[in-house]
């Protein structure tokens, strides 16, 4: 058999050659084609209404557009975290046509590894729920982490025998309670004390058992949830703040995850007497009712826009060097408790191309300050930065630099 | 130049060359050796990448990965990792799907090849075999909000009480089972139906190319329609039958999405089928794009290198049952 050895290497060097002589154009052209496949379906969709309303408003906002870019001809590449993968999506959709020679790719493929891949360059910028860590900064030199919206976790809840109003109440405490096993049962004093309204009902049910669904998936949803539930209590809550860690409920045999928010959803409408977290913009679309919260101010406060732009400012004066901040149990009265920013994260100086950073800093400014841009994002459950916490971004982005030059925004 | 165009003093290597081109079936040779040996190095690939990348945690955690505890950790936070929660989890749930998938499928390829009058065949064998094409996306959306509620739930509160008693099983049937279905059970029953197509369909083949003879032979002696398909068709058809079961338990094995919807992601440490339990596949689905730290990623790698493994000893196992029973079986036309 071996004496054919010499036609298999002559076979593996003929192969390799005509791959090599054609991946290149190949793979250009699929990335086009897809690319066009894409928008297609998306102007064939119902977004087409949302982006005409969004095209008039930006036109004065950039005067000085070089006119000699084609259609098309600048290209920029963005991957991470697909929390606000809904908001992106739609914003570098709209985005075409407020600068037609600008393209806009995200992909959605986890924060994890939307760092990974702007630390090793394959990408312009990248989408994190995390935090970029000190390995990271010192891997990737000038990275620089920008807030651009914030979103809300709430605590889903089903139980048939609950009537729709008033709505259940929960506070910190028993949702630790809850997620370490130590509460059980829905008629727990803890509960009940928290729920005056409810209190005849939640006495006298017949089915008592909760139980605690959490997501199974590394995700931002989990690492705002528990990050909460640690700042809450820090003795009480031993399972740490991460994208995963390890469920106390589960280990009590009281615990179920789910993949992703529908998947936490699913199974919370599925198990009578369960309770579970999800991002506030999937409970509201898909009508799941979630429990109010008494806050660090000892008031009840509900989940909306408002009370979460009231959490991002009372950590407006905390933001790190890196612009970062933990908007969790925050001190304010009507500040919702569970609260996340979702960053973009970019290079401060380092960016190779320098049409590409010029365009990348343009669409961080129209998605920051375009009020079509803020009005997708409110529509589909997101919150955008306060004035305080949205100049300080601006000033950050005014400092990126492009081969020694700074990369001037127009206002 | 001259020399060149008179073959008898022709370069030797054009000649050669001429030679190679003109001999078609070498080429053709090469080629498929080429398609064969692709295969091993994608396989020796693999299998590397899986070692070398596992290797600090690998160091870090020695056999204490991998020995069978109830109180095992899985630990991001504090980077602890142990992985049998997610192997009892892969085994048990392919293991029982095998469990429920076998006699359904041995009992729709019988029928198929034997018994099912013809005009039925066609359209029933259509059927099957659209039925391996769902995707298994598809099965865990329909399992977690139709089939969990309405029979899970159920079928686990009857096995528990009817089962659970039972000294050796009951273990397996300890505990009640989650409202909403969510548990190693529901994973066990999605599967089976996802493998039931695969060994229905590689049986009924089996079935079908047994030669004529060997039944009219057995009629003839004059068994029953019923000890001709238990005497004679199913064991001399045994080694493709067997072929069947283990594509169907790697099927189930490397199964991750429908399970992962449907097994309830849980690593509480409990033996039970009526529990929420946990994956090799549905751990490194979950937790590898947001791994957070090397060793965290490392620790799933590992998992991957044990579930790599796992298949290719299946594999092993059952090309050592197929050779054994194709030997004891005579074929006919050899």
């Amino acid at each position: 058999m071996f004496r054919n050895l010499r036609y298999v290497l002559f076979m593996v060097i003929l192969t390799s050659l005509l791959l090599s002589a054609c991946q290149p154009t190949e793979v250009i052209k699929t990335v086009e084609v897809v690319k066009t496949q894409v928008i297609t379906q998306v102007v064939q969709g119902q977004t087409v209404e949302k982006v005409i309303t969004a095209t008039p408003a930006p036109t004065k906002a950039e005067p000085t557009k070089a006119p000699t870019l084609a259609k098309g001809s600048v290209q920029i590449n963005g991957s991470g975290a697909t929390f606000p993968l809904p908001v992106y999506n739609q914003w570098t959709f709209a985005y075409q046509f407020v600068d037609p020679a600008v393209v806009i790719n995200y992909q959605g493929v986890g924060s994890g590894a939307g760092k990974k891949a702007i630390v090793e360059g394959t990408v312009d910028f990248a989408g994190s729920d995390s935090l970029v860590t000190d390995a990271e900064y010192a891997a990737g030199k000038d990275l620089q982490m920008l807030p651009i919206l914030a979103g809300s976790v709430v605590a889903i809840y089903n139980h048939p025998e609950l009537p729709a109003t008033p709505r259940l109440i929960l506070d910190g405490k028993t949702l630790i309670g809850i997620y370490n096993a130590k509460i059980m049962n829905w008629d727990d004093p803890a509960i009940v004390a928290l729920n005056p309204g409810l209190k005849d009902k939640l006495t006298t049910l017949k089915n008592k058992k909760i139980t605690a669904v959490h997501r199974s998936d590394g995700s931002g949803t989990t690492e705002i949830f528990t990050k909460y539930l640690t700042a809450v209590d820090k003795n009480e809550w031993k399972a740490g703040a991460a994208a995963s860690i390890e469920w106390p409920v589960d280990k009590a045999g009281n615990g179920v995850g789910g993949k992703g928010n529908p998947g936490v959803a699913a199974v919370v409408l599925n198990t009578p007497g369960s309770i579970g977290y999800v991002e506030l913009s999937y409970a509201k679309s898909n009508n799941v009712p979630f429990a109010q919260m008494i806050n660090a101010a000892g008031k009840t406060v509900d989940a909306n826009d408002k009370s979460t732009a009231s959490a991002m400012s009372d950590f407006a004066g905390s933001l790190s060097d890196k612009l970062t901040a933990d908007l969790v149990n925050g001190k304010g009265e009507g500040t919702w408790p569970i609260v996340g920013y979702t960053y973009l994260v970019i290079k401060m100086k380092d960016m190779k191309d320098c049409t590409k950073a010029t365009k990348l800093v343009e669409f961080i400014n129209w998605a920051l300050t375009d009020p079509s841009a803020a009005k997708v994002a409110g529509d589909l459950g997101y919150s955008v930065l306060p004035k305080d916490v949205q100049t300080k971004v601006l000033a950050k982005l005014n400092e990126v630099s492009c081969a020694g030059k700074p990369v001037v925004i127009n206002k | 130049m001259k020399s060149l165009s008179h073959p008898a003093t022709a370069n030797p290597y054009l000649i050669k060359l001429r030679n190679f081109w003109n001999h078609g079936d070498r080429l053709w040779n090469g080629i498929i050796m080429l398609m064969a040996v692709l295969v091993l190095l994608i396989v020796l690939g693999i299998g590397y990448l899986l070692w070398i990348d596992s290797s600090s945690a690998r160091e870090l955690f020695g056999i204490r990965f991998i020995i069978p505890t109830l109180d095992a950790s899985w630990n991001p936070v504090t980077n602890n990792y142990q992985a049998w929660p997610f192997i009892y989890g892969t085994l048990i749930t392919s293991i029982f799907a095998l469990f429920i998938a076998l006699p359904i499928s041995l009992g729709i390829s019988i029928f198929l090849a034997e018994l099912c009058p013809g005009w039925l065949r066609l359209p029933l064998g259509w059927l099957i075999e659209l039925l391996a094409a769902i995707p298994s996306v598809v099965y865990g959306l329909w399992g977690i909000f139709i089939f969990l509620p309405s029979v899970i739930t159920p079928l686990g509160n009857f096995l528990g009480s009817v089962l659970g008693p039972i000294p050796i099983i009951g273990m397996l049937f300890a505990g009640s089972i989650p409202a909403g279905g969510t548990s190693r059970l529901a994973a066990s029953v999605i599967l089976a139906i996802m493998i039931t197509p695969t060994i229905t369909a590689v049986s009924r083949d089996v079935l079908l190319a047994i030669p004529r003879a060997q039944r009219e032979a057995s009629l003839a002696l004059g068994s029953t329609e019923w000890e001709m398909i238990w005497q004679v068709l199913l064991p001399y058809g045994l080694s493709g039958i067997l072929g069947a079961i283990i594509l169907g338990l790697g099927r189930a094995l490397g199964e991750t999405m429908a399970v992962t919807m449907v097994i309830g992601n849980s690593i509480e440490g409990s033996l039970s089928l009526l529990r929420p339990g946990y994956t090799m596949a549905s751990i490194i689905a979950n937790e590898f794009a947001e791994a957070l730290s090397n060793l965290h990623s490392e620790a799933m790698v590992q998992i991957a290198l044990i579930l790599f493994f796992i298949t290719l000893f299946l594999n092993l196992i059952a090309r050592l049952l197929v050779w054994r029973v194709a030997r004891r079986t005579p074929q006919e036309g050899r």
